[in-house]
Parts: structure tokens; C-alpha cells; sequence
């Protein structure tokens, strides 16, 4: 082996760490880390509504916008109502002196 | 505690039962301690790491789909938490000998000039001697080094660790070792 190889593995070999004792949980962590869980699952929650009502007002928009050419078209362009001006127009005429 | 025991856990917590968080929480807190202090990031305190990296799992938990085992997904976060933090940190591009303490500088004496493992007293300087030539290192081979040399783990393992391929790592640890080699032969110069 090339001795600058053989150096490095025994110095890796001498910087290896020793299998610590295993420490105890740090105080407060297991209170933060579940605070964190907790939150998580709040913000998921929310998040969801905020998706679902975000989503509703999405399909009313929708929904008006490709009704009201409809409903527009109607108004303006009806037989029927067009028929009843001109026959309000008509006698309108007829009546006045 | 079982893959299934781990998902039984995860089921009770999904209805709220806290006790059952608590328990997977114990299970991997040994688990992240142990991989955060062998991978830790020279300046930063290893136990504001397992902290930050116990929360993260914490708030993802949810997250976990069950398709790979529960520590490995953990042990995933953990590295890729000290990768990232690695990264923040400024790197040195060489050292020098003036750079290294009397210790250290014993430490490569000895090792040029006799054979055989180093004694234990010389443990300590040699482990920070090693943390100063690896920090001439981009992070991931920083890393990569660490968990090669220093944690002992395989290619395989470090794969299912990192998520890198294991051509990757091949590469990688090449790589990385040809740097290592480089910065010790000039330090071998300088040493007279």
C-alpha cells in the first residue's frame, strides 16, 4: 500500500469515535419536539380549509363567468320580450292624442 | 421496535394519542443522537443539531408514507440536516502546519516516522487534526469521508442514507480521498 495511503488510514483509524454512552433526552426537548408534531398537524388542518374554501370561491367565479354571457344574451336578445316592447311601443302610440 | 409497530404508532398518533408520538420519538432519538455526533459539523453544537433535526422529523411525521423502514427515513433527514448545515459552513481551501497544533503536528511525526496505531493519548489531536483536513473538503465529500472513515457504514448504507447512487459515492470517495491525500503529502513537506 502507498505509505501516504497507510498513514491516512491510521490516522482515520485513530479519529474514529468511541460509541458514546447513549445520552439522555435533553430537557424540554421531548416538550418541543411534540409541540411540533401537534402544530404540524394544526397547520395540516387548516391548511385543508384554507384549500377547500379557497377552492369554493374558484368555482363560483367560474360558474358566474360562464353564466353570464348566458344570462346576458337572454336580456337583450329574448323573442318574447322584444315582442311585448314593441307592442307596448304600439299602443303606447295609438293612445296619444 | 418493528416496521409495524412503528406504523401502529403512527395510526394512534393520527387519532390524536400522544403517548404513542412519545414512544416513536424515544425509539429514534438514539438513533439521530448517534448519526448527528458522528457527522456534526465542526462549529456547530451537536446537540442544537439532534434538536433542530428532531423537530423537523417531528413536524413531518405525517409525512412518513410507510414505503421505505421508519429509521431510515429519519436517518435521511438526519444527514441531509448536518449536509445542509455543512454547507453553511465557510471552508478552509488548505492547512498548513503552522495551522496545526503541537499536538497535531506530533501526530503526523509519528505517524511518518513509526508503524502501528497511534497511542491513545494521540486519539484526540488526531481526530481534530482529521476534522481540519476534512473541512478542505466540499460538503458532501465532508460527509461522505465521515461517514466512510470515521463511522465505518458501506457504500450500500450510505446510499440508503444520502439517496446517492453508489456510482456516485464511488466516485465521490475518490475523489475526496485524492484531496485528502494531496493536503497530507504537503503537510509531509512542510514537516521537517
Amino acid at each position: 500500500m502507498n505509505p501516504i495511503d497507510d498513514q491516512l488510514n491510521r490516522l482515520f483509524h485513530a479519529a474514529r469515535k468511541t460509541d458514546a454512552a447513549e445520552a439522555p433526552v435533553p430537557y424540554g426537548l421531548e416538550t418541543r419536539a411534540l409541540a411540533a408534531w401537534r402544530e404540524s398537524r394544526q397547520t395540516s388542518g387548516l391548511w385543508d380549509m384554507a384549500i377547500l374554501a379557497r377552492g369554493l370561491v374558484v368555482a363560483i367565479v367560474i360558474m358566474g363567468a360562464s353564466m353570464w354571457p348566458a344570462l346576458h344574451k337572454t336580456a337583450t336578445t329574448d323573442p318574447l320580450s322584444e315582442y311585448l316592447q314593441a307592442s307596448d311601443t304600439t299602443l303606447a302610440s295609438y293612445e296619444t292624442p | 421496535m418493528t416496521d409495524a409497530e412503528v406504523a401502529e404508532c403512527l395510526a394512534r398518533g393520527r387519532e390524536g394519542d400522544e403517548k404513542a408520538i412519545l414512544e416513536l420519538f424515544h425509539y429514534m432519538y438514539p438513533h439521530i443522537s448517534k448519526l448527528v455526533h458522528a457527522n456534526l459539523p465542526g462549529k456547530e453544537s451537536p446537540e442544537d443539531l439532534v434538536q433542530k433535526v428532531c423537530i423537523k422529523v417531528m413536524s413531518h411525521l405525517d409525512q412518513f408514507s410507510g414505503k421505505v423502514p421508519f429509521l431510515h427515513w429519519v436517518s435521511r433527514i438526519a444527514v441531509n440536516t448536518c449536509l445542509n448545515q455543512i454547507r453553511h459552513e465557510k471552508r478552509r481551501p488548505e492547512i498548513r502546519l503552522a495551522d496545526l497544533s503541537e499536538e497535531e503536528a506530533g501526530v503526523v511525526e509519528h505517524l511518518a516516522t513509526m508503524p502501528g496505531e497511534l497511542d491513545a493519548s494521540e486519539k484526540m489531536a488526531a481526530s481534530e487534526l482529521v476534522e481540519k483536513l476534512l473541512n478542505g473538503l466540499k460538503p458532501a465529500d465532508r460527509l461522505l469521508m465521515k461517514l466512510m472513515y470515521l463511522d465505518g457504514r458501506h457504500i450500500q448504507e450510505i446510499a440508503s442514507l444520502t439517496g446517492w447512487s453508489q456510482t456516485l459515492i464511488k466516485v465521490r470517495a475518490f475523489r475526496a480521498r485524492a484531496h485528502l491525500r494531496k493536503q497530507y503529502v504537503l503537510l509531509m513537506k512542510e514537516n521537517p
